[in-house]
């Protein structure tokens, strides 16, 4: 924007509404006011002032022509008379003058005008003509005077006119003075301020604001705004500071943050590819060793058959041309065998347990643990044994592999409460935290808890063979089986007051698994 | 009426005197052919090579087949006895020591009768034998133009 001269400024500011054009306004319609009053009241006094200038004038008419008319009318000096009309006709302000003889003394009464009578705007006045005589005082006549306005009205337009004009141009020099004062004194500071204020750039220092002016003696209201101004920048740039370097802080807080979560992502994605290589390390190493158990314990199979066998032969055959000592040797070679076959039969159980495809569905447990119990009543029919259970708890499991585990659990609960005078066996589940918890529990002899991670290890036996029967894999089988549905399983217990095994199911995905999750609706049972 | 021959295919010496013991120790008596492999058992059922002299009577009613064995296989004699239509009837028991699914399966899809798992115990082995035998050539009965 070019600058412009002071005064061109001021007039520009005019033109757009603001302070100085409502000022103005303002001004030029209080100052019209008090002109018009003013012009008023002037006006009515100069007309009362002229007003009086006639009445006087007819005053004087009275006291210096009356006498002397009266005088010509009684002496009827015609001439005289005129002369003296024509006198008072040339006074200012006079229009007209009549002298009208009493018709009552006269047959045809003399009357002599000058100026024309009538219209409007006049002040007449009538005069009695008195003639003094010794006989007393007589009217003779009538002097009537007429004196015009328009000549007064003819000035007090004239002087509107001027006044209302001399007014006018003192208003509008008045005002553009006041607004170029205005303009000097506030807008332009105003604009300055405001033209500041909108530049106002948080992010750069600013000098601080200074009017465009020789400071007066004491700080008026302008420079209460600049300083408010001023501090007000001063704290939000301090303010913006301090935001910086927060922010700065914060920033660096977010970039390490971010670094160290890029640590983190890097080093989780390591320790997953490791996780995932030994994991399929050691399911290779797995799915090798079950199968190696596998065969092994085919292959053991095999020649435990023919020893049997034989053994077998031996003692029917060749019973008689033994000893006792013979016989009972026979007998422990039948022990032997039989602990052997045991011991391959849960090795293949085991390790059936690991490998395989899963093939879940949903089973009813209930009816499954029901119906082992069965077996297990019809084997043991003097054994006392009560089942706790609760009907249709299903759960989506390999039914083959589920079967395997709740024997295996059913066959410990079975074994372990055989002391016991009235045992009783619970199947069912709780929930914690959300979470299915499946229990089977006995009252039996139970297990001192320090043993209790060398629970689910294959071959470890809590309780000496002369005890209980069983070659202690059964439980290693059932954690394999509960690893393959994705749960844990744990037992608590004390000796002498039974034990509860818990297990969960579908606790995680495992890798193997995937894929195979497909619930099929089997047949309960 | 002539005996009933049971053709038995078993490789181990060992197993196979158990089951010629356990075969003893059944009331019926069989005429029981034991051969050491596979190559042997297809030569006695189609009376070649060194059985080639077999008399036609001799042929078996009955066949105890093991999977595991040399040369020829179990699974393989399996399919080229029930290929021959003489022998497409012909009662065929796999008796061995696996009791692999896989194996299982292939025996039935190539058309045994039956499959058994030795029992540990020679008694319930020398038991079964007996139920097998009698069963399958005394009780079962068989279309017209199946074995004689």
């Amino acid at each position: 924007m070019p600058e412009l001269p002071t005064p061109l400024r001021s007039l520009r500011a005019l033109k757009t509404p603001g302070i100085g054009q409502r000022l103005l306004f303002q001004i030029i319609l209080f100052s019209s006011l008090i002109t018009l009053v003013a012009t008023a009241f002037q006006l009515y006094t100069d007309y009362q002032r002229d007003v009086g200038l006639i009445k006087t004038r007819m005053d004087d008419i009275e006291g210096s022509y009356l006498g002397s008319i009266s005088a010509s009318l009684w002496n009827l000096d015609i001439q005289q008379l005129q002369l003296q009309l024509d006198g008072i006709a040339q006074l200012p302000d006079i229009k007209s003058v009549t002298v009208q003889e009493s018709p009552e003394n006269v047959t045809s009464p003399l009357r002599i005008s000058r100026g024309k009578t009538g219209g409007n705007n006049v002040i007449t006045r009538h005069y009695p003509i008195v003639h003094h005589l010794s006989s007393g005082s007589r009217q003779i006549g009538t002097l009537t005077v007429q004196a015009s306005l328009s000549q007064v009205y003819a000035r007090l337009q004239e002087k509107v006119v001027v006044i209302l004009l001399s007014q006018g141009v003192k208003t509008f020099l008045v005002s553009l003075f006041i607004l170029y004062i205005v303009y000097r004194m506030i807008t332009a500071h105003l604009a300055r301020i405001s033209e500041r204020v909108s530049r106002f750039e948080i992010s750069q220092p600013q000098p601080p604001l200074t009017l465009d002016r020789s400071p007066p003696e004491q700080p008026d209201e302008l420079d209460h705004v600049v300083n408010a101004f001023n501090t007000l920048s001063r704290n939000l740039r301090q303010a913006y500071e301090h935001m910086q370097e927060v922010n700065q802080a914060l920033a660096q807080d977010i970039i390490a943050r971010r670094q160290a979560e890029e640590e983190v992502k890097h080093l989780n994605a390591v320790l997953e590819q490791r996780v995932r290589q030994r994991t399929a390390e050691l399911e290779a190493a797995n799915r090798e060793l079950a199968s190696f158990c596998y065969s092994v314990s085919h292959d053991l199979r095999a020649p435990l058959r023919r020893i049997e066998g034989f053994r077998r032969i031996l003692n029917d055959s060749y019973h008689t041309k033994l000893d006792d000592k013979g016989r009972h040797y026979l007998d422990r070679i039948a022990a032997g065998t039989r602990e052997m076959a045991d011991m391959i039969d849960s090795f293949l159980r085991l390790s059936r347990a690991t490998q395989g495809e899963l093939n879940v569905e949903i089973v009813d447990l209930s009816a499954s643990v029901q119906r082992i119990f069965a077996e297990y009543r019809e084997r043991d029919p003097h054994r006392k044994v009560e089942l706790v259970i609760n009907d249709g708890i299903s759960a989506p499991v390999d039914r083959h592999l589920f079967n395997m585990l709740l024997s295996n659990l059913l066959d410990n609960a079975w074994k372990y409460s055989e002391h016991c005078d009235h045992a009783v066996i619970r199947f069912g589940f709780k929930e914690e935290d959300g979470e299915r918890i499946y229990y089977l529990a006995d009252n039996g002899d139970g297990f001192d808890m320090q043993y209790a991670d060398r629970l689910f290890a294959p071959f470890s036996r809590l309780h000496s063979h002369s005890e209980f029967d069983g070659v202690g894999i059964g439980l290693a089988t059932v954690q394999r089986i509960i690893n393959r549905h994705g749960g844990r399983i744990w037992a608590e217990s004390r000796p002498g007051e039974g034990a509860i095994f818990y297990f969960t199911l579908w606790e995680r995905n495992t890798d193997r698994e995937q894929g195979n999750h497909l619930v099929g609706r089997g047949q309960p049972g | 009426m002539s005996r009933e021959t049971i053709l038995l295919v078993e490789d181990n010496p060992d197993e196979a005197e158990l089951a010629l013991l356990g075969f003893g120790e059944i009331d019926g008596d069989y005429d029981i052919q034991l051969v050491p492999n596979g190559e042997e058992a297809l030569d006695f059922l189609f009376a070649r090579g060194q059985h080639a002299d077999r008399p036609r009577e001799r042929k078996p009613d009955l066949v105890i087949l093991d999977i595991d064995l040399p040369r020829v296989n179990g699974f393989e004699v399996l399919k080229q006895l029930r290929q021959d239509p003489e022998y497409r009837y012909t009662p065929v028991v796999i008796l061995t020591t696996s009791d692999e699914q896989s194996d299982i399966l292939r025996g039935y899809q190539l058309g045994v009768n039956s499959y058994l798992c030795k029992p540990v115990d020679f008694e319930s082995f020398a038991d079964l034998l007996q139920q097998v035998s009698r069963y399958w050539l005394k009780s079962n009965t068989f279309p017209k133009d199946g074995p004689s």
